[in-house]
């Protein structure tokens, strides 16, 4: 079976199993794999946990993470931070693993469909106002829609979907793409280059992982954001946005 | 771009899935691990900063009760001083005394040692002169020595004046009309009506005479009677001799 071919744009069209309208396809197959890889880690990493002075280096590798998308998060939500963690460091660590698997001959990145991306994009979709009417009440949720008067409430709408889609094609064009180019250049150059592509893939993955999060995050915060930050989050989003 | 809905739900759900399963596994329990060590470092801290305030006010009662002993000891340092040279000028006026009278006693044995020993002295020189003196008498002038010494006691009565004469005779009668002549030796009854003669009719008549033997008046004889003498010796002699004696020693001892 050949996994990806140049006239497969998307793994989800590589269907390993159906039944009725149940189909198992590589896209789930390796988000499950993404799953237990993280899951084993997070076990293997988090069964000695100490809350002593002496931890282990494994322990200090995941406490540096944790501080670091936390000290993101407060950033830009001023308080709250642990509730946000585990949505937004989720987020993080499945689409970086899936990302950097794709070193691994023969995975196909999760990522790389637009199911998976949507999927996600969805989720954040519906984090927004999870969070912001939690935080903050539906009234003062649904009146950021009228700002800064009604006439803009389309545009809020529509702002809210395009983002969703941006978030949804960014990473999915970003990583399929990067698949597909590796796949024409193993067609047609020697095997050095594409090297030096998957390597940079490599990057191009955690990068794009690092901007959907922090993406998530100021969608997210730009609804909890009160006058006070409103501008700060603003800030954040136009530079994220521009990468 | 074709969507497939179930996959879309399923991701949905895979994806709610993990981040249950790593807020459940992985970030909860880091994030308690976390909070449980700065919990614990902040009690900590908070131990610690407890502990330093209880250290600086030991400290501050420690420098305060060491600053108060220094001042006690200073105070008895000056006490002990003090009373160090109260008892030291108090034994050294003891010993001054002490020496003082050391000194006094010492000069006092001195004095008495000098005194024992020139009249020690004047004894032996008196008896020695004496015998020399009786023996040179006798061997160049046939005479005898208590004999001179009588005539001389008689011619220094017979040379009285009158109104030495008229003292001693108002003393022996002050004194009971008493004479006693004293003399260092045995005068013959002749001699004693002699002297008894010359007295009557030099001085007065009525009193009465009695003669004793003085061996410490060295080869000499003397009438006393109420403050008044009439006498020869070798004493006068003798002090003479001391008194150059004394004088050499004295000398020798300066030299010394």
């Amino acid at each position: 079976m050949e996994i990806v071919s140049l006239n497969q744009i998307s793994p989800d069209q590589v269907i390993i199993f159906t039944w009725g309208f149940i189909k198992l396809n590589v896209t789930i197959l390796y988000t499950w794999l993404v799953m237990a890889i993280l899951m084993v880690i997070s076990w293997l990493a988090t069964r000695n946990l100490s809350s002593e002075m002496n931890v282990s280096h494994w322990q200090h590798f995941l406490e540096v993470i944790i501080s670091v998308v936390r000290g993101e998060i407060s950033e830009m939500t001023k308080k709250g931070a642990d509730n946000y963690v585990p949505l937004i460091g989720t987020l993080f660590l499945f689409i970086c693993t899936s990302n950097v698997l794709v070193i691994v001959p023969g995975f196909v990145a999760p990522t790389s469909s637009i199911t998976t991306t949507a999927s996600l994009a969805l989720c954040v979709f519906i984090a927004v106002p999870y969070y912001g009417i939690s935080r903050n009440g539906l009234f003062h949720y649904l009146k950021e829609y009228f700002q800064p008067n009604f006439i803009f409430f389309p545009f809020h709408v529509m702002g809210e979907l395009s983002r969703t889609l941006a978030l949804t094609v960014r990473l999915f064009g970003n990583i399929m793409s990067h698949e597909k180019v590796i796949g024409i250049l193993l067609a047609v150059t020697p095997l050095l280059f594409p090297v030096i592509m998957q390597v940079l893939g490599l990057l191009i993955g955690v990068i794009q992982a690092y901007i959907f999060a922090i993406l998530s995050m100021v969608y997210i915060a730009s609804a909890l954001a009160e006058d006070e930050h409103h501008a700060h989050v603003e800030v954040k989003q136009q530079s994220v946005t521009t990468v | 771009m074709h969507i497939d809905w179930f996959v879309l739900f399923c991701q949905i759900f895979n994806f709610l899935l993990l981040v249950y399963l790593l807020k459940r596994f992985l970030f909860g329990r880091i994030i308690k691990a976390m909070d449980d060590r700065e919990a614990k470092i902040a009690a900590r801290f908070a131990e610690a900063e407890e502990l330093k305030v209880k250290a600086t006010e030991a400290a501050g009662l420690y420098e305060k009760r060491n600053q108060l002993l220094n001042e006690a000891k200073e105070k008895m340092l000056n006490e002990a001083t003090m009373a160090a040279d109260a008892k030291r000028k108090e034994l050294m006026e003891k010993v001054r005394v002490e020496v003082d009278q050391v000194k006094a006693r010492w000069q006092d044995m001195l004095v008495r040692e000098h005194d024992a020993f020139f009249y020690d002295l004047r004894q032996r020189a008196a008896k020695q002169l004496y015998a020399t003196a009786r023996k040179a008498l006798s061997d160049l002038a046939d005479a005898d020595l208590e004999e001179r010494i009588v005539d001389e006691f008689i011619r220094r009565v017979k040379a009285l004046d009158e109104e030495k004469s008229i003292q001693i005779r108002n003393a022996i009668r002050g004194g009971g009309n008493k004479v006693i002549i004293q003399s260092a030796f045995s005068i013959s009854a002749s001699r004693q009506a002699q002297i008894e003669e010359v007295l009557k009719k030099q001085i007065t008549n009525g009193f009465t005479l009695r003669y004793m033997r003085q061996p410490e008046i060295v080869s000499g004889i003397e009438l006393r009677v109420n403050g008044h003498k009439i006498a020869w010796s070798l004493n006068e002699y003798l002090e003479t001799l001391v008194e150059s004696l004394t004088e050499t020693l004295q000398k020798e001892a300066h030299a010394a």
